[in-house]
């Protein structure tokens, strides 16, 4: 009952925004603003052809593949700089120089020198990812309790033992803050890398769509983008919960 | 000043049997060269096995930094460290410590078994034995049962137990405390010393405890280093002679501990 609730609370808002859309829309003529029923009647049409679902699939992996790579940077580099006062000091002009740059202002810049297909795509993704991974993972190391760094220390723990169960999961509530700032970015990426110099995906669903005139696809386009990114939030959600279970449950006492 | 004849006025040197812990010459401070701050001046120690020296001195003294010139976390500036005959260069097997503030000393993400066991695993310890060790040390200090729980389901005195049964099953020979129970509520600091001067009985370990205060220090210890001015050095060093057994009540109102606290005192009172 209780979750019914909470998700009464969280639904009757988008359901009357939409309510709204498909019945003002309705009898639109403008044609850059289809009506909401043409917009779900050709997105239902490119699903059940799969065409949609072929696009999702090799975004979806370009972005899973990207994320992946700056998870793994992200973290591992964020584990040693956070841990060493030298390396910090020699990267820190880098790392805010290079998380500066606007990410999608360099995707033709990378696919013009690395051509087409899905590496410079997935290194698109990665690279523009790392970045809140990266900083988000030096902050939460540098914020691992002082006396744990102690006892630690004074038990003779190894360093690679020390990195896995102490500063690891010392610095994770951050870590993960950073991933969950990093997931929107690189759905925005993968989209945008797929409108220059590409054949398929979504970025390129859209954009093939919009330079057809075929504006009821473009919408559809844009709305999948979207619910995919939502449900992609709300499984993150999931996996937080999990992973810094103790976390949570350590704060609400 | 003469002493009152019911305390001795105690040795930096071991009452007799051997010297496990040997500070030698140690000077402590932070910095280099002109910009040094000597925080610790030419302390020398020794402290033999199985006993209980605490070393109290006025908050801010350099006790803390003492400690960690004890174990290892801050080469001294001069002078060396021993311990079993062999001079430390860094944390050494043969020293556990026990921290000041429990709620920081152990890791959140770990149940109370998971942190008693960890140093063991960077010892190369077996995961069966690591259990089977953390939880003897758990029984230790009363904790039998409880391994399974997480160090922010207990509270804070069943917290710093847990960090002795840590030090414990690390089977290091000495252990230091650093203020130890500076941060619970009176009762459970009884409880707490009392559990301290009981495993040093049953087991034997060695202890050097730092504190501020007066009555604890005298209340546990075998001897009290008195160390104050800047730089520290120490300014009197007694016996207390109470044995292995002490009691809330009578110890504290033995006429020994009232002389030791009244010299403590005044001699603090005058740094």
């Amino acid at each position: 009952m209780k979750t019914l609730i909470r998700a009464g609370w969280t639904l009757w808002l988008p359901v009357l925004l939409v309510t709204i859309w498909w019945f003002a829309s309705a009898n639109s003529t403008n044609i850059y603003v289809p009506s909401l029923s043409r917009i779900v009647e050709v997105l239902w049409r490119d699903i059940s052809s799969g065409l949609l679902i072929d696009a999702a699939r090799v975004s979806l992996t370009n972005l899973a593949v990207g994320l992946l790579i700056a998870a793994a940077v992200g973290i591992l580099l964020g584990l040693l700089i956070g841990e060493t006062r030298r390396l910090r000091l020699i990267l820190d002009p880098y790392i805010h120089f290079f998380r500066s740059v606007p990410q999608s202002a360099l995707v033709p810049l990378i696919i013009g020198a690395m051509g087409i297909g899905a590496a410079p795509k997935i290194y698109t993704v990665a690279f523009a990812c790392v970045w809140p991974i990266l900083l988000n993972t030096i902050d939460g190391v540098r914020g691992v309790e002082p006396t744990i760094r102690s006892v630690s220390r004074v038990f003779g723990v190894p360093k690679l033992l020390y990195f896995r169960r102490v500063v690891l999961p010392g610095a994770m509530p951050q870590v993960v803050a950073g991933l969950r700032v990093a997931l929107p970015i690189g759905i925005v990426v993968m989209v945008v890398s797929e409108l220059f110099a590409s054949n398929q995906g979504l970025g390129f669903y859209i954009l093939n769509s919009s330079a057809t005139f075929q504006i009821p696809e473009t919408w559809g386009g844009a709305l999948m983008v979207g619910v995919i990114g939502y449900i992609i939030v709300i499984m993150f959600s999931l996996f937080e919960r999990r992973v810094l279970s103790w976390y949570f449950r350590s704060g609400a006492l | 000043m003469t002493a009152p004849q019911s305390i001795h006025t105690g040795s930096l040197d071991v009452l007799g049997g051997e010297v496990l812990l040997d500070v030698s010459h140690v000077s402590m401070g932070y910095g280099d060269g002109e910009h040094e701050k000597r925080i610790l001046e030419d302390l020398n120690l020794k402290v033999g096995h199985s006993e209980f020296v605490s070393i109290v001195g006025p908050s801010g003294v350099g006790k803390t930094t003492l400690l960690r010139g004890l174990s290892g976390l801050l080469p001294p500036k001069r002078g060396t460290v021993s311990v079993a005959g062999q001079t430390i260069t860094g944390p050494h097997p043969d020293i556990a410590a026990v921290f000041q503030d429990y709620s920081r000393s152990l890791m959140p993400w770990m149940t109370t078994r998971e942190n008693v066991a960890f140093p063991l695993q960077g010892q190369g310890v077996g995961r069966r034995e690591r259990n089977r060790r953390a939880e003897e040390s758990l029984e230790e200090v009363g904790l039998s049962g409880q391994g399974d729980k997480y160090p922010w389901e207990m509270s804070g005195g069943m917290q710093q137990r847990v960090a002795i049964a840590r030090a414990l099953a690390y089977h290091a020979k000495v252990l230091l405390m650093d203020e130890p129970f500076a941060s619970v509520d009176a009762q459970t600091r009884f409880d707490l010393e009392d559990l301290v001067v009981n495993l040093r009985e049953a087991l034997g370990v060695t202890i050097v405890l730092v504190t501020h205060d007066v009555d604890e220090a005298i209340y546990l210890a075998d001897r009290v280093i008195v160390i104050a001015e800047k730089p520290a050095t120490v300014v009197d060093v007694i016996e207390t002679g109470f044995g292995t057994v002490r009691d809330q009540v009578d110890t504290k109102a033995d006429p020994r501990f009232q002389d030791a606290r009244g010299r403590i005192l005044t001699r603090l009172r005058k740094a």
